[in-house]
């Protein structure tokens, strides 16, 4: 039985190792640059994640760009921020993305309006992430709005959410899962993990809290592109937590791109031993080209494909 | 209390401009402590205002603890000023929003013909502390938290504002990733909830919030306070 039937989602239930890529919309209306990048990214992931005003800069709507990846063959996540929308507006959107056939969502807070490029724009924030992820799964098994109104016709998604192992408090970050997974999460992609050592002591803690049997956990990760890229993650990324190995690393490399996929697959490798990880997440941002190397050389092809 | 700053003198001579008697009124509140509309300032703005050519008919500063914003004390103040107020071309107030809009709903009320009536303030908010630094703590939402999060409000205090947790931006220090210099909400209340051994209340899902009760215009009816 499947809540959405997503490929992702069977692809989890049939304990394969998953994975995930992100896509980028452009600051335009240019659906050739989805095609591209779709392109490049077909084939070498289970489900294709579309950003949604990342950074909180003005680019096309996730929803939109999921798609064109649909038309070209991509399984979509449509991500979707409380930044921009109250709760009206939230639940229209994933009643629509229902409508239209996408099956996976990542329910996100979204990151701040002054990060971006409309620092003077009113945040929304009517509700967080964790009260998004009650309200879709409440629409979809319940079949209920926010309000308590029913609806006739329930959306089917794979309900996805974030998770910052690597944030203050750390004490706190498994009981902040717990409250995500309670409120319906089926799965959760986390921040870039740099830090195996402290990413395996979460997920042990995840583990103890016994959340691991209601949630498929999926890495994230990123082949870092240069020293400065590395250095900016590691000092100016609030959560980030980027090792000073690797950031020497990169320092040395002679070709800076190459060892940040090599990091990249490593860290993937240690990754999958880790007890309860159930597939990963690879952000690449910008950089469509290193997700079939990666997932070459860290053994993840061919995608498995399930009827 | 109503955080605020003064406004440019610029601004102030723009709304005046054509106007040659004024009336300067200060508050012995919020503008008494932010140093806006106190008696120092009602006195310097009539002096700035002299020099630019205005004929200053009354500076009136409400004494401290006096405040502008409570009808009764702003009526019975302005009721001695009445023909000052009737001769002059603008009314200029040093207080909030709040106190100057009760200010032109008195002088409505007792004049036949509206006085213009201008700011000399920018209200920042509503805030605590001092006797120098004071920090915005609480919005007003019409239904308080603060029993479940340790006295201290991330409505307010965390600018995306969340009832479940810090987000994940979180600085290695504890820091807030919107503003680096001021420490997450979510941090302090966690450590304070610790230290009093309530961390269970972090547990629990909040629902979405009632923002109706935040619904503007807000009033309430209360009886009057007697004032010996």
């Amino acid at each position: 039985m499947t809540k959405a039937g997503s490929n992702l989602e069977k692809v989890l239930q049939a304990r394969e190792f998953a994975v995930t890529a992100e896509l980028g919309p452009p600051k335009s209306a240019d659906p050739e640059v989805v095609r591209r990048k779709a392109g490049i990214l077909k084939g070498h992931a289970d489900a294709f994640n579309v950003t949604d005003g990342q950074t909180a800069v003005a680019r096309m709507a996730s929803w939109a760009a999921c798609l064109i990846e649909q038309e070209e063959g991509l399984e979509p996540i449509v991500q979707m921020t409380c930044r921009d929308r109250n709760r009206i507006a939230l639940q229209m959107d994933v009643l629509g993305v229902s409508a239209l056939g996408i099956r996976n969502i990542l329910c996100l807070t979204g990151d701040y309006v002054s990060f971006g490029n409309h620092p003077g724009a009113k945040p929304v924030y009517d509700i967080d992430s964790i009260q998004f992820v009650k309200i879709v799964k409440d629409m979809r098994d319940g079949g209920r709005f926010q309000c308590g109104e029913k609806m006739d016709v329930k959306p089917r998604l794979f309900i996805g959410a974030a998770a910052n192992p690597f944030a203050e408090p750390f004490d706190y970050r498994p009981h902040r899962l717990a409250k995500k997974i309670e409120a319906g999460a089926d799965f959760i992609q986390t921040q870039m993990v740099f830090n195996v050592g402290k990413f395996k002591e979460y997920m042990k803690r995840v583990g103890d809290l016994g959340l691991l049997d209601d949630v498929y956990v999926l890495a994230g990760v990123g082949p870092i592109r240069s020293v400065g890229a590395a250095r900016y993650m590691a000092s100016k990324v609030p959560g980030m937590d980027v090792p000073d190995e690797y950031i020497r690393r990169m320092r040395d490399a002679k070709d800076s791109r190459e060892e940040g996929i090599n990091i990249c697959v490593e860290i993937i490798k240690q990754i999958q031993e880790i007890p309860g990880v159930s597939g990963i997440h690879i952000m690449s941002i910008e950089w469509e080209e290193a997700v079939p190397i990666i997932a070459q050389r860290a053994g993840l092809l061919p995608r498995p494909d399930i009827q | 209390m109503i955080g605020q700053t003064q406004k440019p003198i610029e601004e102030i001579l723009e709304y005046l401009e054509n106007k040659e008697k004024i009336v300067v009124y200060g508050c012995g509140g919020c503008a008494t402590t932010f140093h806006t509309g106190g008696e120092p300032e009602v006195e310097e703005m009539a002096k700035v205002l002299s020099e630019n050519g205005k004929e200053v008919l009354a500076a009136i500063a409400l004494p401290f603890g006096k405040v502008a914003c409570y009808a009764p004390m702003s009526k019975a103040r302005l009721r001695r000023y009445h023909e000052e107020i009737e001769e002059c071309d603008a009314i200029l107030v040093l207080s909030c929003g709040d106190g100057l809009q009760v200010v032109r709903e008195i002088v409505d009320e007792e004049f036949d013909h509206p006085k213009p009536i201008y700011p000399g303030t920018n209200p920042i908010g509503q805030m605590g502390g001092g006797p120098t630094l004071f920090k915005e703590k609480c919005q007003q939402c019409g239904e308080c938290e603060l029993g479940r999060l340790a006295g201290i409000c991330p409505l307010t205090q965390c600018p995306k504002g969340f009832l479940n947790g810090p987000c994940g931006g979180t600085t290695k220090d504890g820091m807030c990733e919107v503003d680096p210099e001021r420490k997450c909400a979510w941090v302090m209340i966690y450590e304070r909830l610790e230290a009093l051994g309530e961390l269970n209340k972090l547990m629990e899902i909040r629902e979405p919030k009632d923002w109706s009760k935040m619904e503007r215009p807000r009033q309430i009816e209360v009886a009057p306070l007697s004032l010996a």
